[in-house]
């Protein structure tokens, strides 16, 4: 049983089963999916939509330092948002820093996605030391915040390496550090299940007819561990879009050659008291925007798959 | 002697998607005072439903949709929630399948047992204890006066059962449903807890509706059974009758799967097919798909409750109509 | 099993678990000081960091063997260890004083701001997650919820800003930067004493509270609604028990077991969040130490934080586990592992 017809059998029940039902019913989880849809095409099209390339600092003009926003640039531009203190365009910012937030949040989950998942497997599978000792690590791990876990490993390569390469590197890194901390929840879910697994019947069948013990177990669970582990990483992904942007507030995230939604707040931050709010509230707008519609979506998919709250 | 427990053609829905499904199909049974009455099916039959119902305590999705609960000559299933409670541990008890999950796990024995009767009795705190401790020692707790102070997971599967059954006799009910109270304990206490319900329900003069799938257990504990089927009665009547010599296909199917140490049997008899499911129901007489006896009527016409000397016996075969004709 | 040998069984493997907490506490703070080690002695040239450019051959010669850079890793480090035990950390690289110094004068600090928060978070949700669950249908409890939700989106950077902006700003209502007047009380500053104190205290706390409220309510909602569908309320029910009986005194009790559980640990949560709060409000805590350290390159701040950081964490994971040990008797009976998988 191949992964792919695996993934393709519990898709298709998916579809038309329980579960899409119960998205067309609920007007909350529709706008929720809805509005998070729409931020990932204005981020996925940012290139198209941006007025000004954000990245190029030619772009900035220094002269249309802090315009509000709907004012006209000295050579005629627009700035429908308004400019930052460097004269970048808002909107434009505004878009490469969604990019920014969604890339980092869904790459950051994927990778703890993937390294708890198979940490998880082997724990589960191979038992006794192997399993002890991430379990323990885990353990310990679970008492530490992301945020501190994300701020030491971002703290500790700034620190170590010289600027230019950090800059270069700066994104790695920090999809790194927060897939770092996030790794736990997917490890205890799969190895719960590998162990659960490990007991029935036809593993035991399995391997007293010689068949492939791995194969058969991993084909069981993966339909089992796909709902939960959904769960999970819709809820990450929330954390993780968070997480990025306190980095990036704080100073520690993205350098500011690569605009952040968090880094956007910061900079606008001391501006605040002078009047020019745009500069942090648009931003921070957005920001909401993009976490609440993956809250609400994460919270309504979780109590969707929960078999013990069917109605 | 009238009944002290009385349902009659009693509904159970439920609201599942976008239709309702139907858990419990128009039954009526009685139990009297004083009497054991076994309710005997598959998984899913209802029988646990049957039994919520009467205590109230069914929750949403699921709701009573027709019929009426008579105890004592008093109807139930009207009540509103504070009289229900007053009658729920003290005149109708229950006895829940597993005895682990059934304890509150941060109270002792003595303090939940104190805790129900000082709820309905009009007692003082100390005399509760000393009544406890006698309740204890009258399910057959060693040592009563110290597994007072004991909590429930320091206690032995059989144990907490005993526990569960002193809970359900404190405030001296007359009825006590007892939901498969055996099913989730090892073969040789079954027998000891089984003791212990016949001994103070005969002593006490209670009536139980013991509900279970365990043919076993309904032919050493009963005095009448009730078997169901689907959601609906297929026949009731005395035990030893049905045991004996029963007249529903279903049931004379159940009997006959027994496996038994005396008689010898080359194969095992099974009742072939499975029992319908409340999202697929079917026409006629719910077994008719899998009875031997099957006819057209079966097919097409739910059939109602026939006597049969003692019993009642929900089959197209045993209408008196039809046998006079054969005969 | 008689009750003699129960108790005497309970008491032996309640010790067993402690012990095995402890020791496990203290192999993360090992791992803590490694790290912390491996940051001071390895990140940078610890030579050059604490004598400047300027320093002559001589005198870089003579700091090299003060720090006893030459002897084996394995001496060094536990040499690093004594000193750590006894609180000394070095010199800060960006202020030139002793690390302890620094730490302890920034402590009260974010200790009065965090435990302020926890009271308000655990003050305000523990009771809101009770009502919602015990109230599951209600409009008011569907509002509260979405409310909650909203909590936990929102960044907790942002919300500062925003209250800073409403209450500071706008209103002039509270101060935005800054503890006000504070009281020296021995080697703690307080600023509950004073007018200007609390007044500062207020916009910082209600900030850092909003996400741990927002959790606390709806972990609590989640577990109350957990115990309330098991089978000991169940029969409960069919006892007959009062209402009140049955939501408080077997549901309550029953939820608050894990609830305390997190919330004890959800205590650890809040010294990070403080380090965002700390830099918005600009409060003079042990957050807006380390990131001006992170910013700086101050490595011996940084290595006295994780090592801090790790030992607090130590001590709350080891309250919380006498806690739950003190109030489930499951545990003293066979000896779980809270969270065993």
């Amino acid at each position: 049983m191949s992964v792919s017809s695996v993934i393709r059998r519990v898709a298709g029940a998916w579809l038309d089963g329980d579960l899409l039902y119960r998205f067309r019913r609920s007007p909350v989880a529709v706008a929720a999916a809805a509005l998070g849809a729409l931020l990932v095409l204005a981020a996925l099209g940012a290139d198209l939509l941006a007025p000004y390339d954000a990245f190029d600092p030619a772009s900035a003009n220094a002269a249309d330092a802090r315009l509000p926003p709907g004012s006209q640039g000295l050579f005629g531009e627009t700035y429908a948002l308004g400019t930052d203190p460097q004269g970048r365009d808002m909107l434009s910012a505004m878009l490469y820093g969604l990019r920014t937030s969604l890339v980092v949040g869904v790459a950051s989950v994927g990778l703890a996605a993937v390294m708890g998942v198979l940490l998880g497997l082997v724990a589960g599978y191979c038992g006794g030391l192997i399993d002890a000792i991430i379990m323990r690590t885990a353990d310990v791990q679970l008492g530490f915040p992301a945020i501190l876990i994300a701020l030491l490993i971002d703290g500790v390569t700034r620190a170590v390496l010289p600027r230019e390469v950090h800059e270069r590197f700066a994104m790695p890194v920090l999809i790194v550090a927060i897939a770092a901390s996030y790794w736990v929840q997917y490890a205890r879910t799969v190895r719960g299940l590998v162990l659960v697994e490990r007991r029935r019947d036809y593993v035991l069948a399995a391997r007293v007819t010689g068949v492939s013990t791995p194969r058969t177990l991993f084909a069981h669970i993966l339909p089992n561990v796909l709902g939960p582990i959904l769960v999970i990483a819709t809820i990450n992904l929330a954390l993780a879009i968070l997480t990025e942007s306190t980095l990036s507030f704080l100073g520690v995230g993205l350098p500011a050659t690569q605009p952040s939604l968090g880094s956007l707040v910061r900079i606008g931050n001391e501006f605040v008291f002078s009047g020019d709010w745009w500069i942090s509230t648009l931003p921070g707008l957005l920001l909401v925007l993009l976490s609440l519609s993956v809250n609400i979506f994460g919270d309504w998919l979780r109590d969707a798959l929960n078999p013990k709250l069917a109605q | 002697m009238s009944a002290l427990l009385s349902v009659e053609n009693l509904r159970v829905e439920i609201a599942a998607r976008d239709r309702r499904l139907t858990a419990i199909d128009d039954i009526s049974f009685t139990i009297g005072a004083g009497e054991i009455l076994g309710v005997v099916g598959e998984s899913g039959a209802g029988k646990s439903v049957t039994g919520t119902a009467i205590l109230g305590l069914l929750e949403p999705p699921a709701a009573l949709a027709g019929g009426r609960i008579a105890f004592a000559g008093r109807r139930i299933d009207t009540l509103d929630e504070e009289s229900m409670r007053r009658l729920r541990g003290k005149e109708i008890a229950a006895v829940f399948q597993d005895p682990l999950t059934s304890l509150d796990p941060l109270m002792t024995v003595g303090e939940q047992l104190v805790e129900t009767m000082l709820t309905h009795l009009p007692i003082k705190r100390k005399e509760a204890f000393a009544r406890a401790e006698d309740l204890l020692r009258m399910v057959g707790l060693p040592a009563p006066r110290e597994r007072l102070q004991a909590y429930p997971h320091a206690l032995s599967g059989g144990m907490r059962q005993r526990v569960v059954l002193a809970l359900a006799f404190c405030c001296n009910p007359r009825l006590i449903i007892a939901d498969e109270p055996t099913t989730a304990l090892d073969v040789s206490v079954q027998a000891q807890i089984l003791d212990v319900l016949r001994r103070m329900c005969r002593e006490n003069g209670t009536a139980v509706m013991l509900v279970t799938h365990d043919m076993g257990v309904i032919a050493e504990a009963t005095d009448r059974v009730a078997v169901m089927y689907a959601g609906r009665l297929a026949e009731i009547g005395p035990t030893r009758a049905l045991v004996e010599e029963a007249s529903h296909p279903y049931t004379r199917g159940l009997m006959a799967s027994i496996p038994s140490l005396t008689r010898r049997r080359d194969t095992l008899v099974q009742i072939p097919g499975a029992m319908p499911r409340p999202d697929a129901p079917v026409s006629g007489c719910a077994f008719h798909p899998r009875c031997p006896s099957a006819e057209a009527r079966c097919r097409s016409e739910r059939p109602p409750a026939f006597a049969v000397e003692a019993s009642q016996v929900a089959c197209w075969l045993a209408d008196p109509a039809r046998r006079s004709v054969s005969a | 099993m008689g009750p003699g040998r129960a108790a005497h069984g309970g008491g032996r493997a309640a010790m067993i678990f402690v012990l095995g907490r402890l020791g496990q506490a203290f192999l993360v703070l090992l791992a803590a000081a490694l790290v912390s080690f491996c940051l001071f002695r390895f990140v940078g040239d610890p030579v050059n960091n604490m004598t400047g450019q300027a320093a002559s051959l001589a005198e870089r010669e003579a700091m090299r063997a003060a720090l006893g850079l030459a002897d084996p890793v394995v001496l060094q480090f536990v040499r690093f260890v004594g000193k750590a035990v006894h609180g000394d950390f070095g010199m800060s690289y960006r202020f030139g004083q002793p690390v302890a110094g620094l730490v302890l004068e920034r402590l009260p600090a974010t200790l009065e701001l965090s435990v302020v928060s926890m009271l308000i978070a655990t003050g305000l949700g523990l009771p809101l997650g009770v009502w919602t669950a015990l109230h599951r249908g209600s409009r008011l409890a569907q509002a509260v919820l979405a409310v909650s939700l909203v909590g936990i989106a929102l960044p907790t950077f942002l919300i500062g800003i925003v209250l800073i902006l409403v209450f500071s700003v706008r209103l002039g209502w509270l101060p935005s930067f800054g503890r006000g007047d504070t009281i020296q009380l021995g080697p703690w500053s307080t600023g509950l004493l004073t007018g200007s104190g609390l007044r500062s205290l207020v916009l910082p706390s209600v900030t850092l509270a909003v996400f741990q409220l927002a959790l606390i309510l709806r972990l609590t909602r989640a577990e109350m609604l957990e115990v309330m569908r098991t089978d000991f309320i169940r029969f409960a029910r069919a006892r007959g028990l009062h209402r009140g009986a049955i939501q408080y005194r077997h549901g309550l009790r029953n939820t608050l077991v894990p609830v305390v559980t997190i919330v004890g640990l959800q205590f650890g949560n809040v010294f990070a969040f403080s380090i965002i709060v700390e830099t918005v409000f600009q409060w003079p805590g042990l957050g807006l130490l380390v990131i001006q350290a992170i910013q700086f390159g101050d490595i011996p701040v940084l290595a006295a934080y994780l090592v801090l950081v790790a030992l607090c964490f130590a001590v709350i994971n080891i309250a919380v586990d006498l806690f739950h040990l003190a109030i489930d008797p499951r545990i003293r009976i066979s000896g779980g592992a809270r969270g065993a998988a």
